[in-house]
């Protein structure tokens, strides 16, 4: 295919192609291919320390050899390659699914799967940095701390940098697909009639969008531990014993809370697309809908809503009281409810309909079955007395892996099922189907026995001698389960060239929107702009849109009511096509090929490359390495670099002319974009502050401010502080107002006024941090600094991350002033709206910081 | 909204941080430390809003964005108030 006719692309068989797309059909690709490198890496690791375990002890692999291999291997195996193996058919197939011509942001799109692996480079490396992290991949406090890692520990703050990655990349990516999910939809397709894999998806990205805000704040905490000193995590060392520090008390329950908030919706992220997956091979495979689809639906979103409190039943082994305990028992015993109907669901779809046993069928009935005995030994731990027994046994390791290899599971069918989509060839379906029955032997040798002997320690690789049949079996599985996929590489390879072509339906009852257009898809992904507007999915012409949005001129601006389930801004009934919004006349031009979409661009792997030096080096920066420092140092510049770039970079991604958008009918999809981004910092804020309540309330909350706290802390500089964050706010809206009036003096002046008071706000700060870290007195001889006490670490941090916020919106705002100076904004204010809503969010947040970290 | 109403809005949130620190000065927190600290968030509350309502425009904007901030909000709310809890 010509570079004219990809727009802008070079063909797929140029290497550049991979790292100029932006395509989110070339980007799910590559999700696909680097997640199957990291199932790989996690599984020769596995495999590793399996061999390790068909004795007792430590004589293969050495003990650090031993922690390392499996932390590592589950770090890799739930962070870098089950989410991202999903997404990477989320990509390919969701815009398809939904009517939709990209994601709504591709360059993100693009930044986000080039921060994923280079967080996984980033992984790597951490291997040859001494050690990796070897403290097991719930990586818990103290142990996940520089005073208790054995040696530097960079390797270990290299893993926590990765993860950090990983998590920008994937919040990049929630707001992402919920802008699209919500703003590009085809006529007439509402939320609740999306294909049952999308909607698994959208649930997904809602729990991503909250559940790693948590863990990004966790994270970012324990860097800051690494990094910068501060205590969160540590408890003191007396002498060579470890001692609970009395200035911090709730350390290793601080880490547990933050992480399990994260964790156990992490559970259903990793298992909502399977279920999507298996949703679809089963409708696909057996001709038949979903049994009871509405049920299914809703018991989907009950999860995802359940999901966020049942953490606690991870501690019951800490020392939280009782009641809560109770509390979390209940809660969790409750999600098993909406699964169990679930459940039945696809075993009566699969009774009413006629099964075909085809590669992904199968795949999709195993991880079921799988996905039973998972769920059922897993409610044993959600019950408080038995968990007393079986936490940190190999019951949890084998529950946990009939649960997240089920979903695994799934997704393997997926890939065999949106393979002929993906390369316009077939597999073979008879190596299909002997894989999978090498892989379902495989998987319940290799964990079925690990129930057995689950009085087996979890993480410790000693273990009873009467117990060492299960563990040679278990190993004898896991090579069986390894080389099911040699025999799946082999088949998906080959079937490249050797494969029946297909057309756009190889399966018979598939009627999802991917399957209506050729196979793989054209870069546009349909031949005209989708719409159900009928009923039935059709494609509109150019006359046709360009009518449409004629004769619908603002209607975006003038919004329009629910389709699915919403009530009317004028209180009567509307239809679907009366929901369908227009956008501007850019989009007609881009539907009748005046204007085409960009999907090129070189800055997202540049931003990548360049975070990821700069992390490489923060890892080593804290032993004043000439190397750490530099790498650090030129990582840092050229992200920024990279960043101004992307931000100069003209790049054309428009609204579609006509679409579904309820329930945000009137948020543009920058202006959604920016809300969903800031929904995500609400959780990361709030859980910096929830740290900062919870070690105080551990400590004593009235005795925290005598005790930890100088009397040179005192709450004026915060005063002075507030007054120039709402001033600063009041003076973005006022650029707006002369934005609208097209008053350029007053718009730049507004801007430059709200620059100066965010740079007086920094200045001010910083006058007041140098005071404290210098004091001297009594209590204090040696100055309040990030590691005098953990009330100067909450302090300096939560205070720090604002400031860093504060830092971010000054860069913008710099950048604006000067467009405003040359002309930019007049009559149309809209992007300093959406800066002004991250810059009032910013200043919200001083509005709680200040009473809690200056008065309280 | 004109550059009038933001005006007033602007002057409120001035007078309530004002009336924050005003409470630890006049010496309540040291005298009457949970009602100062319940008068002094519902203050922190009440500006919050006035910010979200007014300046980031959420009064006008279709329920779902507020709910969409609501739900940000509520969850970073469950896991302070449900981890405090479980150590008290």
């Amino acid at each position: 295919m010509s570079q004219d006719h990809e727009h802008g692309l070079p063909p797929k068989s140029s290497v550049s192609r991979w790292f100029l797309t932006t395509n989110h059909k070339d980007i799910g690709v590559l999700y696909l291919i680097t997640a199957l490198f990291f199932l790989v890496f996690g599984g020769v690791l596995a495999l590793l320390f399996r061999l390790e375990l068909i004795s007792s002890g430590a004589d293969l692999l050495g003990s650090m050899g031993y922690n390392q291999a499996v932390s590592t291997h589950g770090l890799l195996m739930v962070f870098w390659f089950i989410s991202p193996f999903a997404f990477g058919f989320a990509n390919y197939v969701v815009p398809l699914q939904i009517g939709a011509d990209d994601l709504a942001f591709p360059r993100l799109n693009a930044l986000s799967y080039w921060l994923y692996l280079f967080s996984g480079i980033l992984m790597g490396v951490s291997f040859f940095q001494g050690t990796t992290f070897a403290g097991g991949w719930t990586m818990y406090a103290p142990l996940n701390t520089p005073a208790y890692i054995p040696g530097e520990g960079l390797g270990a703050t290299s893993v926590v940098l990765a993860l950090i990655m990983f998590t920008a990349a994937v919040t990049l990516g929630s707001v992402n697909f919920l802008t699209t999910m919500y703003r590009m939809r085809a006529e007439g397709l509402r939320m609740r009639d999306i294909p049952i894999f999308s909607l698994s998806i959208n649930l997904t990205v809602w729990m991503m969008l909250f559940a790693f805000a948590a863990l990004l704040a966790a994270l970012m905490i324990l860097a800051s531990d690494h990094i910068l000193g501060t205590t969160y995590f540590q408890y003191s060392i007396d002498g060579t014993t470890m001692a609970t520090d009395a200035d911090n008390p709730g350390a290793s329950l601080l880490w547990a809370h933050l992480f399990w908030f994260f964790g156990h919706p992490e559970v259903y992220i990793v298992f909502f697309p399977a279920l999507g997956v298996m949703a679809e091979c089963f409708q696909t495979f057996t001709g038949r809908r979903l049994v009871g689809r509405k049920w299914f639906i809703i018991s989907m979103v009950l999860v995802a809503l359940q999901s966020f409190v049942v953490w606690m039943h991870h501690m019951f082994l800490t020392g939280i009281n009782l009641p809560i305990k109770t509390i979390f028992m209940a809660t969790t015993i409750g999600i098993s409810l909406p699964f169990d109907l679930m459940v039945f669901s696809l075993i009566y779809t699969m009774a009413k309909g006629r099964v075909r046993f085809t590669t992904p069928f199968l795949f999709s009935l195993g991880a079921l079955i799988l996905f039973i005995i998972g769920g059922i030994t897993g409610v044993f731990l959600g019950a408080i007395v038995l968990d007393y027994q079986f936490r940190g046994t190999y019951w949890v390791v084998a529950h946990f892996h009939y649960v997240m290899v089920a979903g695994a599971t799934a997704l393997f069918g997926g890939l065999y099922y949106w393979y002929p989509k993906i390369t316009g060839k077939m597999y073979n379906e008879t190596l299909g189907k002997i894989q999978f029955g090498v892989y379902f032997l495989g998987f319940n040798l290799l964990y079925f026995p690990m129930f057995i002997a689950w009085e087996t320690p979890r993480r410790v690789f000693v273990y009873p001698d009467g117990l060492q049949i299960w563990h040679t079996m278990a190993t004898v599985g896991g090579f069986i389960l390894g080389a099911s996929f040699l025999l799946m590489f082999y088949n998906l390879f080959v079937s490249l060239w050797r494969g029946e072509d297909v057309g756009p339906n190889p399966w018979e009852y598939a009627t999802s929107a991917e399957w209506a257009v050729s196979s793989p898809p054209p870069l546009e992904n349909f031949p005209g702009v989708p719409s159900y507007g009928t009923g039935k999915l059709e494609f509109l012409d150019e006359e046709t849109v360009a009518e449409r949005t004629e004769s619908m001129p603002g209607a975006a601006a003038h919004g329009h009511a629910a389709t699915d389930g919403g009530t009317v801004t004028d209180g009567g009934a509307v239809t679907a096509r009366a929901a369908t919004t227009a956008t501007t006349m850019e989009s007609t031009h881009e539907v009748s090929g005046e204007e085409h979409a960009s999907h090129a661009s070189f800055w997202p792997f540049l931003v990548s490359l360049g975070g990821f030096i700069a992390f490489l080096g923060l890892s080593g920066v804290r032993t004043g390495s000439v190397f750490y420092l530099t790498m650090a140092a030129v990582g840092g510049v050229a992200t920024f670099g990279s960043l101004v770039g992307m931000t100069r970079e003209p790049f054309h991604a428009p609204e579609m002319a006509i679409a579904e958008r309820w329930p945000f009918e009137r948020v543009e999809k920058m202006k959604l974009g920016m809300w969903t981004f800031l929904a995500s910092d609400i959780v990361l804020f709030g859980a910096f502050i929830g740290s900062y309540a919870f070690v105080r309330v551990a400590y004593g909350w009235t005795a925290w401010h005598h005790d930890l706290i100088p009397a040179e802390h005192v709450t004026m500089p915060g005063l002075i502080n507030t007054y120039l964050l709402l001033t600063s706010s009041f003076l973005v809206v006022l650029a707006m107002v002369a934005a609208e009036r097209e008053s350029k003096r007053g718009t730049v002046a507004a801007l430059a006024g709200t620059f100066a008071l965010g740079v007086g706000f920094l200045i001010n700060k910083g006058l007041e941090w140098q005071h404290l870290f210098h004091i001297s007195t009594e209590t204090f001889p040696n100055g309040w600094n990030l590691s005098t006490n953990i009330a100067s670490s909450t302090f300096y941090l939560t205070t720090g991350l604002h400031g860093a916020h504060v830092t971010i919106g000054l860069i913008i705002c710099a950048y604006m002033t000067v467009r405003a100076w040359n002309g930019a904004y007049q009559g149309d204010d809209r992007a300093i709206e959406y800066f002004g809503l991250y810059w009032h969010f910013v200043d919200i947040v001083w509005l709680f910081l200040f009473p809690l970290f200056y008065i309280l | 909204m004109d550059w009038k109403g933001y005006t007033v809005i602007y002057v409120v949130l001035f007078v309530f941080a004002t009336a924050q620190a005003v409470v630890e000065f006049a010496g309540l927190v040291d005298s009457a430390y949970w009602a100062a600290f319940a008068l002094i968030m519902v203050l922190s509350v009440v500006k919050a809003v006035g910010v979200a309502a007014y300046y980031q425009h959420l009064r006008w904007e279709p329920r779902a964005v507020t709910y969409l901030v609501l739900g940000g909000t509520v969850a970073a709310l469950a896991l302070t108030g449900a981890a405090a809890y479980s150590i008290l």
